[in-house]
């Protein structure tokens, strides 16, 4: 990036938040339901730019079918999903606009097994950016250099470790260069030497000032680089608070319940 | 006194260290033992044994005393070229060996691109060395020209010369030599199709013997692989209208034998298709053919298609993908991994389904040729060396066929869990 570009980006930035918009995501009375079961019972929050969301619940709480709804995996039944001013409706162009600019990571990584860890990286800013294969590339080298297995790219998925197949999953979803990147419980099918080197790259992520919603219980990453914690059971946000606050006294008596459980 | 025992005791434990740490090499087993430990471990195993061993010997002796001694088989040896071409005419041979040397060569090429180094397993050799003596031996007692040993040493050299080539040429051309071996295989059907039918060739309906067998075996695999993919995807699309279409045509399909399905090619299409769509009965017979194996492949490819796990859907559509580039480029290449073996089984049998094609009027197919030559005076009695000519033929084909998929498998196996 040239200083010209660099300025040129700070400038929109300051347009940006100069007329008060810094909303990245916002849900308005979200509402999903599975046949008769209802997952999500009127979700409403804001998460503004540069802001790292932790979100934490039981299971079956629907935290997963949050973050799900928001770049469309689910179709949300009643409610509203704005995304960087992009409305999430049926309209499959927006869906796909939006999609672009939010990265997903995924608990069983979802690498796709017939492609190359570098092939895996390049897939979509090739033929979604229809960037050239030298520059993809190029950019996907960067990138696992980021996450610290440049090494591992002309490997295959099933050759590779859980946790440096996490680490491929978050290096393929930055190659989109996205604005948003949702994390859905990252660490939980790792094994426990392997959840710090996936964490310690969430974290990197979190100080460059990436835009994070993340669903997951490793206190310890929520404490040190989250802005906010929403709790969430049975379908309703119960809590929403500081990390500090949250984990030291929180205000809901859900919330004590569920912490005495899990600490 | 203690401490010797105290020594010896070490002396022990140290030991049995040592065969711990070489436990895992352990040395391979005499015959001796593994016939003991596989065939006579109990005396059940054994009886076992004995009574299959006795069985097999039998068959086998029977069998080989048949063909080496009591069969006579004259009447494939001299119905060679009938086997081959039944009424296609002798002076346009030179088509159709045109035709074999092109698919050879290409054949070969891209056995030099995609395997450089060949590694040479003793089992490997083993299995080369007899099919090759065994290939020499039946050709040998079939085949008295010298022509048509020069034209089979073309052939082997057609083969292995340009193999030779494309494994020079894949160190250093790697991607052109792609290139031409993929435009090469798009390219060929229209080559034969060509080499065959234009400049005054013969009319389709002279094809006959195994080159009937071929041209509708491969043109129908070959044309129903894409369609039976279309179907498996239609089957599986949002729109309501291209799923009923293609559970219907599927289901209708997939219900009448093929034997049905041939004859109502001869006698019903005409009647359907207009004047200008009118055509020659093999190509009827070759429609068919393919509708009947497409149906065939697209239940096949559903298959392979419910098999790709959802994640996976998820993960491409996440990251932008179309529907199109989704299905393209992430889940189809995984379906048709899984499903190989199944869609090799199934062309493998539409191949000896061809066979069918022999109670066509009007056409002669490798089964239809082996029986009349047995209907000739002078080979009266001799119809199952004639038969068995024919099956030997059919086997031959499937044979390297399977051989040929277990490779692919293997090759494509690559990054699997």
């Amino acid at each position: 990036m040239t200083d010209d570009e660099r300025v040129e980006m700070e400038l929109e930035e300051a347009r940006v938040i100069g007329d008060g918009d810094d909303r990245m995501i916002v849900a308005e009375a979200v509402e999903k339901w599975f046949g008769g079961f209802q997952a999500l019972k009127g979700i409403t929050t804001t998460v503004r730019r540069g802001e790292v969301v932790v979100i934490l619940g039981p299971s079956g709480s629907g935290k997963s079918t949050f973050i799900r709804t928001i770049n469309r995996l689910e179709r949300h039944d009643a409610g509203r999903i704005v995304v960087d001013g992009i409305e999430l409706t049926d309209d499959i162009r927006n869906i796909e606009r939006v999609r672009s600019e939010i990265g997903i990571v995924f608990q069983s990584f979802n690498l796709f097994p017939h492609m190359s860890v570098l092939h895996n990286v390049t897939l979509a800013p090739r033929n979604v950016r229809r960037r050239p294969k030298k520059q993809a590339e190029e950019k996907a080298m960067q990138l696992l250099e980021r996450v610290g297995i440049p090494e591992q790219a002309d490997k295959y998925p099933a050759q590779l470790s859980g946790g440096q197949q996490q680490r491929v999953a978050i290096a393929r979803a930055l190659a989109m260069e996205p604005k948003i990147m949702l994390f859905d419980e990252p660490t939980s099918a790792l094994d426990p030497e392997m959840i710090k080197e996936v964490l310690d790259v969430m974290r990197e992520l979190a100080r460059s000032g990436m835009t994070m919603i993340v669903v997951s219980h490793e206190i310890g990453f929520a404490k040190e680089v989250g802005d906010r914690v929403l709790f969430f059971d049975d379908g309703f946000l119960v809590e929403e608070n500081t990390p500090e606050r949250f984990f030291s006294r929180p205000e809901t008596d859900r919330g004590r319940l569920f912490l005495s459980q899990i600490l | 006194m203690a401490t010797v025992d105290e020594q010896r005791l070490q002396m022990i434990a140290a030991e049995e260290r040592r065969a711990v740490e070489v436990a895992p090499q352990a040395r391979p087993a005499t015959p001796r033992e593994w016939l003991k430990e596989n065939l006579f471990s109990t005396w059940r195993n054994g009886l076992v044994t004995v009574i299959t061993a006795l069985f097999v010997g039998w068959a086998l002796y029977q069998i080989l005393r048949w063909i080496l001694v009591t069969g006579d088989f004259q009447v494939v040896k001299a119905n060679l070229a009938s086997y081959m071409l039944a009424r296609f005419p002798r002076e346009e041979v030179w088509r159709v060996w045109t035709s074999l040397y092109l698919v050879l060569a290409l054949a070969g090429l891209s056995w030099g691109y995609s395997e450089r180094h060949i590694a040479w397993t003793r089992r490997r050799m083993v299995e080369a060395t007899v099919l090759v003596l065994g290939g020499i031996l039946v050709l040998a007692y079939l085949l008295d020209t010298v022509l048509i040993w020069m034209l089979i040493a073309g052939a082997v050299a057609a083969l292995f010369v340009p193999m030779a080539a494309g494994r020079l040429l894949a160190h250093r051309y790697r991607r052109p030599l792609r290139r031409v071996v993929i435009a090469g295989w798009i390219l060929i059907y229209p080559a034969i199709l060509a080499i065959l039918l234009l400049f005054d060739g013969p009319s389709s309906r002279t094809w006959g013997g195994v080159l009937l067998n071929v041209m509708a075996g491969s043109v129908a695999i070959v044309a129903s692989f894409p369609i039976g993919i279309l179907l498996a995807l239609g089957r599986r699309s949002s729109f309501p209208a291209i799923r009923t279409f293609c559970v219907g045509v599927i289901e209708l399909i997939r219900g009448v034998p093929l034997i049905t399905l041939l004859i109502s090619g001869v006698f019903i299409l005409p009647l359907l298709l207009p004047p200008q769509l009118q055509m020659p009965t093999v190509m009827r017979v070759i429609v068919m053919l393919t509708v009947f194996s497409a149906v065939y492949v697209a239940e096949i490819v559903r298959g392979g298609l419910q098999g790709v796990h959802h994640g996976q859907y998820e993960a491409a559509r996440a990251l932008g993908l179309s529907t199109t580039r989704m299905t393209a480029l992430v889940i189809l290449p995984q379906a048709l991994r899984n499903t190989i073996p199944a869609l090799i089984s199934h062309f493998i049998s539409l191949w000896k389904d061809t066979s069918l094609l022999a109670i066509v009027a009007g056409l002669t197919d490798l089964l239809a040729a082996a029986r009349r030559s047995a209907a000739g005076l002078e080979f009266i009695g001799d119809s199952k060396e004639a038969l068995l000519g024919a099956a030997f033929i059919f086997w031959a084909v499937a044979f390297t066929a399977s051989r040929w998929s277990q490779r692919l498998e293997r090759r494509v196996g690559v990054g699997e869990r």
